[in-house]
C-alpha cells in the first residue's frame, strides 16, 4: 500500500486550463473524495493519476515512486469508470481475470484471485454471465471486482454510483465504506454528490474550475467552510446566504433594514462593507425573542418526520429545517432568530470572515 | 392481427418475385438443349438431364475456373480484412498526426467511380510487371475505402473507457486490438468479409482486363468467353450461372447468424 502525492498539477487542453496548480496529499490507507460541480476537472485529475492523461506540468508520486511518466499499467493503480467499461464479449469471470491473463499469471493464481474478489463482493453466482445479462448494480460490482483483482496500491473511482437508482446508490455507498475497511487500500474517489463525499471520505477535496477550493476532514469543511462556495456545496438543504452590510455598531444590516448580531470577528470589515450571512437550515431558531426577525412560510416541504421550510422576510429567502409536528403551515408568520454563534460570515469576494475563537 | 398478415403476405410476395428467376435458372440448367427457347417457355424440364453440367465440367473444364474464383475471392477477402480492419480501427481510436485529414481525403476519393481508376491502375500494374497475374487481380481489393469507412464507423461506437480499462489492465495496443476490439467487431467483420467475397466473386471487369491467360480466368470471365461461342445454348449457360451463384448463396446463408447482431450490449451503462 502507498500514499499519493499530487504536486502543482496543471492541465491544459489547447487554450482551456482544466487543472490549475492542484496539490493533494492522500495518506496511506486514506479514503479521499474529490467533489465539485460538473466540468470542474475531477475526471481529468483522476485520469492524470491513472496515467490516461498527461499533465501539462506538475508531478505525481505513488508510494516511493514518481509515476508522472509511467504508463497506466505500471502505476500500481486500478480504476473503476463511471460507465463500468466492462468487456462485453467476456464473462464476469474473464472480465476480472483479464489483467492477470495479460500478465501471464498461472491458472490457479488467477482462479484464487477472481474467487476471492467475487466472495468479497458476493457475486460468485454471476461469474459465468456476460455483462449484457447483468443488472446495473451487478455490472458495477464486476467492475469493482476487476479493480480488486489487480491488488492495486491505489484505487481510483470516477463517479461509480451515478448510474444507479437512489436506493441502490445508498446501499452501494455502505458497501464502499465496508470494502475500504476490509481492504484498507488508499482510495481516490470522484463524485459530484456531496452526500457521498460527506459519508465516505476521510478527506474531502472541493474542486472548482480546476482549482482546489478547500481540503480537509468532512466535519471541518462543514463546520468551517473557507468560502461561500464550499459552504453552499456541502449540506442539504443548502446553507442560506443573506446579503447584508456592516453597520456602525458592529452588527450587520439586512436588505430590509433589520439588524443582526454577529459573532466577534477577528478582523471586522469597516462599516458599509458588503458581507454575506450564512446560516445552515438546522441552525435557524424559530420562536419569539427580543430581536427576532419577522418571516412568513412561503413553502413547506414535509418529509414525514422533518420539514424544510422556505421562509420569506426581511433580507431574502431563508431555508430552515425543523421537526414537523404539523403546527406550522404555509402563510403562517414565524419569528426567526439567527444565533450569532451559528452564523457564517463571508466578505464580498465570498471568503470566510473568521471569528475570534477560530 | 390484420396488419401482421398483410406484412407477411407482402414479404412472401416480394420473396417470391426475387427467388422466381433463380429457381427457373436452376430448372433450365437441367433441360435438354433448346428446350428453354420454346414458346411458351416451360417451367420444369420434360426430361431432367445432367448433360449441361457434364459438358460444363468435362468439355470446358469449369472446375479449374471454379477453383480460380475460390482462390482469388478467398485471398481478396483475407487481404482486405488484414488491411481494412486495423486501418478502420486506427482512424477511429488512435491519435496520430494527420489522422482526420487523411481520412477526409479517403472519403472524398470514395466518390470517384472505380471505372475511372481502372486505366491508371492498369498502367501502374503494367509498369510493376503484375499484369496477367493474381497479384494484379487482387490489388484493387487490398484496402477498400468503403471497408475502412465501415470499420471506422463501427469502431467509433466502442467506448474509449473500455480501451482505457484494458490499457490499465496492462494490455498493449496489439493485445487490445486482438483481445478486445476484434471480438467486439465480429459482426461487422463477418459482414465486411461477405461483402468483399461477394464483390470479388462476381467481379467481371477487372479480371477481364488484367488476366490475359485463359488458364487464370475466374468463373465470370470464363463463362463470358464461353457464352460468346454458345450464344444459343441457354441451358448450358444456366448451368454455368448455377455454378457461379450457388457457392455465394450457401456462404451467405451459413454466415447469416453472425452479421449485425447486438455487438456492444452490456459494456457500458444502459
Ligand atoms: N480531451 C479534452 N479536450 C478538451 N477539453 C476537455 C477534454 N477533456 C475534458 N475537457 C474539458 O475539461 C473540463 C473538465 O472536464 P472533466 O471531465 O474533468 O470534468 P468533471 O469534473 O469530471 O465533470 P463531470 O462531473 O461532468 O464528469 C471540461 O470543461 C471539459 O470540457
Ligand atoms: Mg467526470
Amino acid at each position: 500500500m502507498a500514499d499519493l502525492s499530487i504536486a502543482a498539477a496543471c492541465k491544459r487542453f489547447g487554450e482551456t486550463e482544466v487543472l490549475r496548480d492542484v496539490s493533494i496529499e492522500v495518506a496511506d490507507g486514506e479514503f479521499a473524495v474529490i467533489v465539485g460541480p460538473s466540468g470542474c476537472g475531477k475526471s481529468t485529475l483522476l485520469r492524470a493519476v491513472a496515467g490516461l492523461e498527461h499533465l501539462t506540468s506538475g508531478r505525481i508520486r505513488i508510494g516511493a515512486r514518481d509515476v508522472t511518466a509511467l504508463p497506466p499499467s505500471q502505476r500500481g493503480i486500478a480504476m473503476v469508470f463511471q460507465s463500468y467499461a466492462l468487456y462485453p464479449h467476456l464473462t464476469a469471470y474473464e472480465n476480472m481475470a483479464f489483467g492477470l491473463r495479460i500478465a501471464k499469471a498461472g491458472r490457479a493464481e488467477i482462479d484464487a484471485a477472481v474467487r476471492r474478489a467475487a466472495a468479497i463482493l458476493s457475486i460468485e453466482s454471476l461469474l459465468d454471465r456476460k455483462p449484457a445479462a447483468l443488472s446495473g448494480g451487478q455490472r458495477q460490482r464486476v467492475a469493482i471486482g476487476r479493480a480488486i483483482v489487480r491488488q492495486p496500491q491505489l484505487f481510483l473511482f470516477d463517479e461509480p454510483l451515478s448510474n444507479l437508482d437512489a436506493d441502490l446508490r445508498g446501499r452501494m455507498r455502505h458497501e464502499f465504506a465496508a470494502l475500504h475497511r476490509t481492504l484498507g487500500t488508499t482510495t481516490l474517489y470522484v463524485t459530484h454528490d456531496q452526500i457521498e463525499a460527506m459519508t465516505l471520505a476521510d478527506r474531502i477535496v472541493v474542486l472548482r474550475d480546476g482549482r482546489i477550493e478547500q481540503a480537509g476532514a468532512p466535519r471541518d469543511l462543514y463546520a468551517r467552510p473557507d468560502t461561500l462556495f464550499v459552504a453552499q456545496f456541502l449540506g442539504t438543504p443548502q446553507m442560506t446566504a443573506l446579503p447584508a452590510t456592516m453597520a456602525e455598531d458592529g452588527r450587520a444590516r439586512l436588505a430590509g433594514g433589520h439588524a443582526v448580531a454577529l459573532p466577534p470577528l477577528a478582523a471586522p470589515p469597516p462599516p458599509g462593507a458588503a458581507v454575506t450571512l450564512g446560516i445552515r437550515p438546522e441552525d435557524v431558531a424559530i420562536g419569539a425573542t427580543a430581536n427576532a426577525l419577522p418571516f412568513t412560510i412561503a413553502f413547506a416541504e414535509r418529509l414525514g418526520g422533518l420539514a424544510t421550510l422556505h421562509l420569506e422576510g426581511p433580507g431574502g429567502v431563508l431555508t430552515c429545517q425543523i421537526r414537523d409536528d404539523g403546527s406550522l403551515n404555509e402563510g403562517d408568520a414565524v419569528p426567526v432568530t439567527l444565533p450569532p454563534a451559528r452564523l457564517h460570515l463571508f466578505d464580498a469576494a465570498g471568503k470566510r470572515l473568521r471569528s475570534v475563537d477560530e | 392481427m390484420m396488419r401482421r398478415w398483410t406484412v407477411t403476405l407482402l414479404a412472401a410476395f416480394v420473396a417470391l418475385v426475387t427467388i422466381a428467376p433463380l429457381l427457373w435458372m436452376v430448372s433450365v440448367s437441367f433441360m435438354a438443349p433448346g428446350e428453354a427457347a420454346r414458346f411458351p417457355p416451360p417451367l420444369l424440364p420434360e426430361n431432367a438431364t445432367l448433360e449441361n453440367y457434364r459438358q460444363l465440367f468435362g468439355t470446358y473444364g469449369a472446375l479449374r475456373f471454379l477453383a480460380n474464383s475460390l482462390l482469388v475471392s478467398t485471398l481478396a477477402t483475407t487481404l482486405a480484412l488484414l488491411f481494412t480492419v486495423p486501418a478502420g480501427y486506427a482512424f477511429a481510436k488512435l491519435r496520430f498526426r494527420g489522422r482526420d485529414a487523411t481520412f477526409r481525403l479517403l472519403v472524398a476519393a470514395l466518390v470517384v467511380p472505380a471505372q475511372i481508376g481502372m486505366l491508371p491502375l492498369f498502367l501502374e500494374l503494367k509498369a510493376m510487371g503484375l499484369v496477367n497475374s493474381y497479384a494484379g487481380a487482387l490489388v484493387p481489393w487490398l484496402a477498400g475505402i468503403f471497408g475502412i469507412f465501415l470499420v471506422r464507423q463501427y469502431c467509433l461506437s466502442i467506448p474509449d473507457e473500455m480501451l482505457e480499462a484494458a490499457r490499465i489492465d496492462g494490455a498493449g495496443e496489439g493485445a487490445i486490438l486482438r483481445r478486445i476490439v476484434l471480438p467486439v467487431l465480429t459482426p461487422i467483420i463477418v459482414t465486411l468479409a461477405l461483402f468483399v467475397f461477394l464483390s470479388s466473386w462476381n467481379d467481371f471487369m477487372w479480371p477481364l482486363i488484367i488476366l490475359a491467360d485463359q488458364r487464370l480466368y475466374t468463373l465470370p470471365v470464363a463463362l463470358a468467353a464461353l457464352s460468346r461461342e454458345h450464344v444459343q445454348d441457354n441451358e448450358l449457360m444456366m448451368a454455368g450461372a448455377v455454378v457461379t451463384t450457388l457457392p455465394v448463396l450457401i456462404l451467405f446463408l451459413a454466415l447469416q447468424r453472425f452479421y449485425l447482431n447486438g455487438l456492444l450490449a452490456g459494456s457500458v451503462k444502459g
